[in-house]
């Protein structure tokens, strides 16, 4: 699975995609995009820097939860953000905190193909339609993140990181002939590629700090340098056995060599911010036992991977569609997705508004932690912006429009929080997301259906 | 004078030459290649131009030229510069394609003997100047790796989790020319050897991590005893093999299936109780008690009935001791009294929404039993190194007994696993290269971690990951010379075995006799017979056939409800097995295409409808009735030539025709409309006949078609019908020389007509396997000779892989010019 995720460049994905190839004849230039493109690459990144200009540093976060919100509980008018039951627990960051009503999936909405909770999940960061299939011809669009994730992928060692806490090993149809796919990510590099979702914080950790099992400094840098020598004596080597071999043989040696080199240069991006203070963290064993303590986890590790530079982006669901999860330590003992459809009864009603509460009470866990978190001359919530919200909202109707949605954005961004905007009717969700990836420099003209931006936010 | 004799005189003569320009084949060898005998006088030998004029011409004339190929006015007397064009010709008139139907034809035994003149014609103008082809540097392959350190430290790993999977060339993911490194890759390979030099020496400070293995997909039904590591009277879960790397606690839990659709995610069955058995190399660890009263739901209230604490799987992970090494991780049911006898009997429909909804077990039939679906081994916690495991048996050949001695036990050490990574005797810089890590490693730690450190380096060592092979000093360009015996022994345990050579063949290989002819046969045949080729059998065949494609196979469970993981798993195990011992009996090579008997289980002989097979193993069954012989009678070849809801003329003629016959129809001209299912009336016969009046599809699908015909009887599931629908299946057809079949029996004997090009198909593709690279025309010359001398042997699979093995482009390899 590691195969389709992105990491510092994004050839390299490329490079390692499966090419089945079932035809019986291998096409030369299947073979000589292979070296090519891998060849080219390592020449193109080095130059990068000699040109651009620094730009100051920014990071992304989107969030996702299931199955909507209780939202007679949720929906307030425009103007002053008011603290209803739901977002209670972020008043302490009320300043940063704007609240859009208004704004739709349309992307969600049925074409008479069924499967409500796939359509909704997927259209929710890519503002486009799933494609009904349970086979491998899935097709969507390329997702928000993804596109913030190109613009940064060059400067960090992993491109973007894809966070979960449901197992995501099913595969085949999930949902009346929708793949499994669009229900395991919210996170898709192309129209065709979801990036898989990783829930065991063990293997997040690895991703991010390779096989020392800590991020102590000397443990790690013990490691780094091992790496390092380990690559310099290849390196060496290389240089002796390539007599005696032909110029094909030359050539993938040459791939390889260039392999360590951009290898290398990620190793001493790590080692260049060795210096930096990172709480010591062991990795993890595995999944831990409670909802609250596996999401912290999850935070804690991304907040390490933001602190440290390794990557800018992030996506995060914290419950799928069509979860069944339940939360009897919060008191709502049933399960999410049955408790969802809540056919208006109020005491369900407010069960879910509960279960929602806790859910965005943890959003507010991860912005204490980034104001926390020194970076620079201030704190890394500074230079963060995190989108949070379902793909639908009314979940007893599946309705995909008037989708709550919270965005959260540090002092960076220059966006006027404490507020509540409500948009006109069949305003498309996408025309958010294209305004918030303006301040990220990307330059996007349409993004999935927007139909234009949202001028209350455009601009800085 | 015969014509084959000739052609083996020169050949020999050819061989000193060469041996005079680029030393190097020994007179031995050139005995080995010598056939013992000569066969029977082939026929006379017919004028090469005066055939082509006579039927090829007519379209391949320089005014049409048909397909692109000009025939007319070809200088036959410079074959050896056009052989590419004349292979292609001697291929397609093998498989019995050319001249196409309706055109003039020449009768049988005009048309064997022209393509043995040209054959012959061929193989001489190659033998003046043979070109055994320059394999390029091959990076092991997730599995070749995987192997590999199984056998260099005795140390099974999970190479999929480990590494990215491998591209494929040629139908085969061991082709050296697509095998490229990405730092990706290099990455992973890093990681990878930072973890397996950790578990081989047993790291006291490993972080402990978890293992999910899957037991079962959705559709599996665990009704009887699932291996034979689980105890008698079991029914479901299974055994895993699974690595402990040190002495410590591990914990374990078993996840039970729930049901399918999200909305009602409850474990199923969880109303009856029963017992799972988890055990430990056959040892009970725990039995648990699961289910029925006081696990049952309350289907009163919604909220209850789809909650989500009735988890009582969760709860139930324990822990246990492990000392270090491989062990045998089991979990199974309990099977009650009432459980009738009999595999699947009870199994609902998978399209019903009791399966996918329900979660009761009820009585009788129409149950839904408990079943597990994943086991997760956690670990190690308080581990502690192991005295001893098989990887540090494998190691660890000399303990230090003092700090001085420390340098002298690492250095044996590692030029020990040096030699082995290497596949050839290490040099003093090398081994001092790893010390140099070794002492890295050691200055801060201890002795252990030293050696793991070295060993780390060693992992990521070009020569370890690659395959290199260089030309020999002095060597003219573009001269053919034969690979050093140590190359030599590479390639063969890279073909055979899909790892390194083992201390024995590298033996032989560095003392310089392995090139001896009966060094050479009792090696090849040594390591076939070692369990370890089991992996040329699975890996080749599973490639070759698509077989591979069994395990995402989905037929369309409306249409074929009966079809459910418990019969994929059959389809696969019985050509496997049936595969497994076509090789390791040694059978003719065609046998594979007409063999009297299966392996079959109960639920794969209900689902062919062969009485008398009860229980769940396996077990080799002569078959009565011989519609069903050889492969093309087995499921997993029927299934994935088929669509998901329906067979496929095209599909199963194309593959034939690219499988069997080696000649793949191309690819459907653009613009063409597919066949329209809805519209047209008929049965699928007359639909795809009338397809056929069109003359640009006729081309093709004249020489498809037929042969997907023949095997009509047989629906997407592997069944046998005389019905499809409501419409008599009509299975007769002329394959394109005009010899008549009229069902699978009589297509099987058929296709025995051409069984020439069926040994030429297989001998390509195993040629290409075995050296990783695609066979070309000029390869054709030592295929040829590879079939000649199978022939001689009978046809026999060992004889064949001999063959190979001292063919010239396995023995040889041509210098960079």
């Amino acid at each position: 699975m590691t195969l389709q995720r992105s990491q510092g460049n994004p050839e390299q994905g490329r490079g390692m995609t499966l090419h089945m190839i079932t035809k019986r004849h291998l096409p030369r230039r299947t073979v000589l995009r292979g070296f090519g493109a891998t060849l080219a690459l390592p020449l193109l990144d080095a130059m990068v820097p000699a040109f651009a200009a620094p730009e100051p540093v920014k990071r992304f976060g989107a969030m996702y939860v299931a199955m909507g919100m209780s939202m007679p509980t949720w929906l307030q008018p425009e103007g002053p953000l008011q603290m209803n039951p739901i977002i209670a627990s972020l008043e302490k960051h009320r300043e940063h905190i704007l609240v859009p009503v208004g704004l739709d999936s349309e992307g969600a909405v049925s074409v008479g193909d069924n499967g409500n909770h796939p359509r909704a999940q997927a259209a929710w960061l890519t503002g486009s339609h799933a494609k009904k299939t349970d086979g491998p011809d899935i097709r969507l669009g390329v997702s928000m993140d993804q596109i913030i994730a190109r613009k940064y992928e060059k400067d960090t060692q992993i491109g973007s990181v894809e966070l979960t806490l449901e197992a995501t090993d099913m595969v085949g149809n999930c949902a009346y002939g929708f793949s499994c796919a669009y229900n395991n990510t919210v996170a898709w590099r192309t129209a065709t590629t979801p990036l898989p979702m990783e829930n065991n914080p063990r293997n997040v950790f690895e991703r991010l700090f390779g096989a020392s099992g800590t991020t102590d400094p000397k443990v790690r840098g013990r490691q780094l340098k091992l790496d390092a020598s380990i690559l310099d004596a290849v390196t060496t080597q290389v240089g002796t056995v390539k007599k005696g071999l032909g110029s094909r043989d030359v050539l993938k040696l040459t791939e390889y060599l260039d392999a360590v080199r951009d290898v290398e240069r990620r190793i001493q991006k790590a080692e260049d911010q060795m210096d930096r203070e990172l709480p010591v963290v062991a990795q993890p064993v595995g999944i831990p036992p409670t909802f609250e303590e596996h999401v912290k986890l999850m935070f804690d590790l991304q907040a390490l991977a933001f602190q440290t530079d390794l990557t800018r982006v992030f996506t995060f669901v914290l419950a799928r569609e069509s979860s069944t999860r339940s939360y009897p330590e919060i008191g709502v003992p049933d399960s999410h997705h049955p408790l969802s459809h809540h056919q208006n009864i109020p005491e369900k009603l407010a069960r879910l508004a509960k279960l929602n509460a806790f859910h965005l009470k943890q959003l507010g866990y991860f912005i204490d932690k980034l104001k926390a978190t020194q970076d620079g001359n201030g704190s890394l919530f500074d230079t963060t912006m995190l989108l949070y919200g379902s793909g639908m909202s009314d979940s007893n109707m599946h309705l995909p429009r008037n989708l709550p949605t919270v965005v959260a954005a540090g002092k960076g961004f220059g966006i006027k929080g404490d507020r509540v905007l409500v948009f006109p009717d069949r305003t498309p969700m996408a025309n958010l997301q294209l305004t918030l990836l303006d301040k990220f420099g990307v330059d996007v003209e349409k993004f999935g259906d927007s139909d234009g931006r949202l001028k209350p936010l455009a601009g800085v | 004078m015969p014509y084959g004799f000739i052609t083996r005189r020169r050949r020999v003569v050819v061989g000193v030459g060469l041996a005079g320009v680029a030393l190097i084949l020994s007179t031995s060898l050139l005995a080995a290649q010598s056939p013992a005998r000569i066969p029977a006088a082939p026929p006379a030998a017919v004028p090469i131009k005066a055939f082509v004029d006579t039927y090829c011409v007519t379209c391949h004339s320089q005014r049409m030229k048909t397909a692109g190929l000009v025939l007319e006015n070809r200088d036959v007397a410079a074959m050896a510069q056009d052989a590419e064009v004349w292979e292609k010709i001697a291929t397609k008139m093998h498989a019995g394609a050319m001249p196409p139907p309706g055109s003039k034809r020449p009768d049988g035994t005009a048309y064997q003997a022209f393509i043995s003149s040209l054959e012959g014609a061929l193989d001489k103008a190659a033998a003046a100047d043979a070109n055994p082809g320059r394999p390029p540097i091959h990076r092991l392959n997730r599995l070749e790796y995987t192997n590999a350190i199984r056998d260099l430290l005795a140390l099974e790993i999970d190479g999929k989790a480990m590494l990215p999977a491998d591209d494929s060339g040629y139908g085969f993911d061991n082709i050296a020319d697509v095998l490229s490194v990405s730092p990706g890759l290099l990455e992973r390979y890093l990681l990878a050897a930072n973890k397996i030099s950790r578990m081989a020496v047993g790291d006291p400070s490993m972080v402990p991590g978890s293992t999910v293995y899957d037991v079962s997909d959705r559709t599996m039904g665990q009704d009887d005893r699932m291996s034979e590591e689980l105890p008698f009277g079991s029914r479901g879960g299974a055994a895993i093999r699974h690595y402990f790397p040190l002495d410590g606690e591990y914990s374990v839990k078993f996840t039970l299936q729930r049901s399918d659709l999200a909305a009602t995610y409850m474990i199923r069955g969880l109303d009856v109780e029963n017992l799972v058995d988890v055990r430990l190399d056959r040892q009970r660890l725990k039995l648990v008690k699961i289910g029925g009263a006081g696990d049952k739901p309350t289907f009163g209230a919604v909220a209850n009935y789809y909650a989500e604490e009735f988890a009582p799987d969760d709860k139930a992970e324990f822990r246990f001791h492990a000392t270090a090494g491989t062990h045998t991780v089991g979990v199974a049911l309990n099977r009650d009294h009432w459980n009738m006898e009999g595999v699947g009997v009870h199994r609902l429909s998978l399209t019903s929404d009791a399966f996918n909804q329900g979660v009761t077990s009820g009585t009788g039939s129409g149950r839904i039993d408990m079943t597990i679906r994943k086991l997760t081994i956690g670990g190690p916690f308080n581990g502690t190194v192991p005295k001893d495991s098989p990887s540090r048996r494998r190691v660890f050949v000399c303990t230090p007994v003092s700090a001085a001695d420390e340098t002298a036990c690492a250095t044996r050490i590692l030029s020990g696993l040096a030699r082995r990574a290497y596949r050839r005797p290490v040099t003093a810089a090398e081994v001092k290269d790893l010390v140099t890590f070794y002492q890295k490693g050691r200055e801060g730690g201890t002795f252990d971690t030293g050696i793991q450190t070295a060993m780390a380096r060693l992992l990521v060592d070009v020569k370890f990951l690659f395959r290199l092979e260089a030309d020999p000093a002095g060597v003219a360009k573009g001269a053919s010379y034969r690979v050093s015996d140590l190359d030599l022994a590479s390639r063969i345990s890279f073909f055979l075995w899909s790892s390194i050579p083992d201390d024995e063949l590298l033996r032989v290989a560095a003392n310089g006799t392995l090139r001896q002819p009966a060094v050479l046969e009792r090696q090849v045949r040594r390591m076939l017979a070692d369990g370890r080729s089991s992996v040329l059998i699975n890996n080749f065949f599973e490639q070759w056939l698509y077989l591979r494609n069994m395990a995402s196979a989905r037929p369309d469970p409306a249409r074929f409800p009966t079809f459910d993981d418990n019969l994929r798993v059959a389809f696969q195990e019985e050509t496997r097995l049936f595969l497994e011992s076509q090789v390791r009996e040694d059978r003719p090579v065609t046998e594979l295409l007409t063999a009297n008997y299966t392996f079959l289980n109960e639920r794969l002989a209900r689902h062919y409808g062969i009485p008398n097979v009860a229980g769940s193993h396996f077990r080799r069954v002569s078959l009565t009735d011989d519609k069903r012989a050889g492969l093309l009678g087995q499921g997993a070849i029927l299934t994935v030539t088929s669509y998901n809801d329906r067979t496929s003329v095209v599909q199963r003629g194309k593959w034939i025709m690219d499988h069997l016959l080696g000649v793949p129809p191309p690819p459907p001209p653009p613009n063409v409309p597919p066949l329209d299912d809805t519209k047209i009336e008929g049965s699928l016969r007359q639909r795809m006949e009338l397809h056929r009046k069109n003359p640009v599809c006729a081309t093709c699908h004249s020489q498809i078609d037929p042969l997907g015909f023949a095997l009509e009887n047989f629906d997407a599931v592997g069944q046998f019908r005389a019905l499809d629908g409501v419409t008599p299946v009509d299975p007769s057809g002329k394959l394109v020389d005009g010899t008549g079949f009229d069902g699978p029996s009589s297509f099987r004997k058929a296709l025995l007509t051409r069984g020439e090009a069926y040994r030429s198909t297989l001998t390509r593709n195993l040629l290409t396997y075995g050296m990783g690279r695609g066979v070309e025309y000029y390869d054709m010359p030592a295929v040829r000779q590879v079939m000649r001398e199978s022939k001689m042997s009978g046809d026999r699979w060992s004889a064949m892989v001999l063959a190979i093995v001292k063919s010239k482009p396995f023995q040889m390899r041509r210098a960079e010019s």
